[in-house]
């Protein structure tokens, strides 16, 4: 800023760099030796290995040359998981009777109680989010969140019943909303965390998309209006199937499109302070991922099935294929190797999911992203306590998913 | 820097006045701030970590622990210090004499759990989930359904009938002539199994080949089973089983038995399944040997009761082997919660007796049930909602 020149009066800012250098062959090991874990331990290794994949994403993720460390246990996962079976037991035997009470008055009433399994959930979210915050330290200080649960959950229920009610239109603002609460608690140090995303940027960005999704519904709709003035054209229904098969071949690019959107928007709009972040994955980054995933899916699949005709082959002999399905009936032996069969299956679509939709798309994510105006943050006092494992727990026990 | 215990500071002053350096492989952050301290370490009888010619730390080496860090860098922290104060070294040469100093540096480190003890202890949890599910369960069922209240269980049974009703249409056949001959065929079978309250009863339009008894005690004969019975005691010698199991108050147990199962079974595998179709397929290994022992129970309840009616129990049998046999070759059900095996079907025709009593319907009686859902748009009142 020495020479008057045409440059703005802020000099650009020089950004600090976040890359992720993990090494995917090591992280493919870790889950492939995680997922043999589980199937031995019955799956409870499962607390120990979600540690360990945060630890290898946290320490392998840099940003300004300095990578978070991730301090969570395995141990704080196990009983936070045991703290919210003693919270959920009795919620299930009360919802139990409560369901029988409501189902007498009318058959299906006590579909209400659902809302209350998803505030539930939502709650979790909320919590799960805070214990892995406060679990996140980098250059010395944590990241720590407060705020409430409950009020996090309310907001999300209504937001959420406000999109049913409109197909989907106001998912960007829905975000954005639950996002700027989440992130208005969330705090590095004494550095206070905003979201400066708005739902309308996200819809202009994502509304073709939408408009793609919903492309059977409306096309429904307009066959139901054709048909109404004087049926389908000849060829019609023909047209109508390839178009269905075009777009169930379109749907993982538009949901590959969709999250490599959100995932900018997201990043684009966190501020800590005066920090910013700044992502330009592209539309198309994400595509690859979800083929594979895809493409996975299906050989493991054909891998499954191949094993199961193999077995009641093996074990019911190949003779006499007439009355084959009345002798599977209740076949302990088939039985069991369907189980482990089938447990097989979801190890190995596991490890396809955390190598593909976790470590590749974070490694991708991370490698668009960078950080502004850092030097805010080289000063932050450390603030905040650490919270329990009680929210990861219930998440688990609910199975619900996000962050 | 050091390369030594004796590394003195002219040593430092070699090459350790590079602290303003790029290349400064030490990073101290006090755990108080995220300021960057760019140090230089001396190794005495603890470790001093100085920044210029203050020394912001003293850690003695027996409190230094590994921190969690990518490999290439040792990151070190120290049990007496504040808890988030953090070492950074990006030095193997360094790291490597300071680590040879510290003697309890992997304690309760991250990644170094015991796999041998999480394994160990999975096990056994696993092994008593499963003992519980095999013996404490079954018997837990059994004491546990004797307890119930029969107004509750009536309430579970209206809850199930309203479901069962919205799945099926929930039209019951109420033709005149052939309501009269159903009560007539169910008040001898429950007077012969020693029912002293009337059951309730009917039978329901829908083509599916079944017939089961809700908790509380009411049974649903489908009009479907009804269309493939040949004769009175067939559909005798089923709506006696059903009876059997409001005897023995089966749909209760099950139900405890069954929820106690999924929920344990949950508990084990957790979120490793993604869905809850494992913990339905285990589930349904277990409870499937549990109700075959129910089923053969309800059976013996029917073979005693047609036995007391005087009438054979082969048709029963032949009734369930005409459906299950023309079933099992379109649909693949592993685990049919009615299997008709071998040794059942063996066990009916064993015990079947020649006819000593009474037909339990007349000809025309039974004619009237077969029709009992062809519609009487007279008289009656069709249903009772």
């Amino acid at each position: 800023m020495n020479q008057m020149t045409s440059v703005p009066l802020h000099p650009p800012p020089i950004p600090g760099e976040v890359s992720f250098s993990g090494d995917r062959d090591e992280f493919r090991g870790l889950v492939e030796r995680g997922a043999g874990l589980e199937l031995v331990t019955f799956g409870f290794y499962r607390f120990w290995l979600a540690t360990d994949i945060r630890r290898h994403l946290w320490s392998h993720t840099s940003v300004d040359g300095d990578a978070p460390e991730y301090t969570g246990r395995g141990r704080e996962l196990l009983i936070g998981f045991l703290f919210a079976l003693a919270i959920l037991v009795p919620i299930y035997l009360a919802y139990f009777i409560i369901g029988i009470e409501a189902e007498r008055y009318k058959a299906f009433a006590s579909f209400p109680l659902f809302l209350f399994f998803y505030l539930f959930g939502q709650f979790a979210i909320y919590r799960a989010r805070r214990y892995r915050l406060t679990r996140t330290v980098w250059r010395g200080v944590r990241f720590w969140m407060d705020g409430s649960g409950w009020a996090y959950a309310a907001r999300a229920a209504a937001w959420t019943l406000l999109t049913v009610l409109t197909l989907g239109a106001v998912l960007p603002w829905r975000e954005a909303a639950l996002e700027r609460y989440k992130m208005q608690h969330c705090h590095y140090g004494d550095l206070p965390g905003r979201f400066e995303g708005r739902g309308s940027e996200l819809f202009k960005r994502g509304w073709r998309l939408w408009l793609a999704a919903a492309f059977p519904v409306i096309v429904a709709i307009l066959a139901a209006l054709v048909g109404r003035i004087g049926g389908l054209p000849p060829g019609g229904s023909s047209i109508v199937g390839l178009l269905s098969l075009i777009w169930v071949f379109a749907l993982p690019f538009i949901y590959g499109a969709f999250k490599a959107i959100e995932w900018r928007w997201w990043i684009s709009g966190i501020r800590f302070g005066e920090v910013s972040f700044q992502s330009d994955l592209s539309g198309d980054a994400l595509y690859g991922l979800y083929w594979k995933v895809i493409g996975w899916f299906l050989l493991i699949l054909s891998l499954f099935v191949i094993y199961l005709i193999t077995c009641s082959w093996w074990i019911l002999g190949f003779t006499d294929m007439v009355h084959l399905a009345s002798r599977l009936q209740g076949s302990f032996a088939i039985t069991a190797a369907a189980v482990v069969g089938y447990l097989g299956f979801i190890l190995a679509m596991n490890v396809v999911l955390r190598v593909y939709l976790l470590r590749d798309l974070w490694a991708r994510v991370a490698a668009s992203t960078a950080a502004f105006r850092l030097e805010a943050a080289a000063n932050v006092a450390a603030k905040g306590e650490l919270a329990n494992a009680l929210g990861e727990g219930l998440a688990g026990g609910l199975d619900v998913v996000g962050f | 820097m050091m390369s030594g215990m004796d590394s003195g500071p002219d040593h430092n002053s070699e090459n350790g006045s590079t602290a303003s350096q790029p290349g400064n492989p030490c990073v101290f952050y006090d755990g108080t701030s995220s300021r960057r301290h760019e140090v230089r370490l001396e190794l005495k009888d603890h470790l001093a970590i100085n920044e210029n010619d203050t020394t912001l730390a003293t850690w003695p080496f027996a409190d230094i622990r590994r921190a969690d860090s990518a490999s290439g860098m040792l990151r070190l922290s120290c049990v007496t210090a504040p808890s988030l104060a953090r070492l950074e070294i990006r030095d193997a040469s360094i790291a490597a004499a300071l680590t040879a100093r510290c003697p309890h540096l992997n304690d309760g480190a991250a990644g170094r759990h015991g796999i041998a003890a999480i394994v160990g202890w999975s096990v056994a949890a696993t092994i008593s989930i499963v003992a519980v599910i095999w013996f404490g369960l079954p018997l837990a069922a059994d004491r546990l359904a004797s307890l119930v209240p029969n107004a509750l269980e009536r309430r579970i049974g209206d809850a199930a009938e309203g479901q069962i009703r919205g799945i099926f249409g929930g039209k019951t056949c109420n033709n005149a002539s052939g309501r009269a001959a159903f009560d007539k065929l169910m008040k001898e079978i429950g007077t012969a199994a020693g029912i002293d309250t009337p059951v309730r009863a009917a039978v329901l339009e829908t083509p599916v080949p079944n017939a089961f008894a809700l908790p509380g005690g009411k049974v649903y004969l489908f009009s479907g089973l009804l269309a493939k019975a040949d004769n009175p005691d067939e559909i005798a010698g089923v709506l006696a089983h059903e009876l059997g199991h409001v005897r023995h108050r089966d749909n209760t147990r099950n139900m405890i038995y069954s929820g106690g199962t999924s929920f344990l079974i949950g508990l084990l595998f957790g979120d490793v399944t993604g869905s809850g179709a494992l913990i339905f397929a285990s589930r349904s290994l277990v409870t499937a040997s549990y109700s075959r022992d129910a089923e053969q129970a309800a059976d013996e309840f029917s073979i005693d009761v047609m036995h007391r009616l005087g009438r054979p129990t082969k048709p029963m049998g032949d009734l369930i082997f005409r459906i299950t046999g023309s079933q099992a070759d379109k649909t693949v059900s592993i685990l049919s919660n009615h299997p008709l095996t071998e040794d059942r079907l063996k066990r009916l025709t064993d015990e079947d007796r020649p006819a000593s009593g009474p037909p339990l319907l007349t000809a025309e009686e039974w004619a009237s049930l077969k029709a009992i859902c062809i519609a009487s748009k007279g008289p009656t009142t069709p249903g009772d909602h």
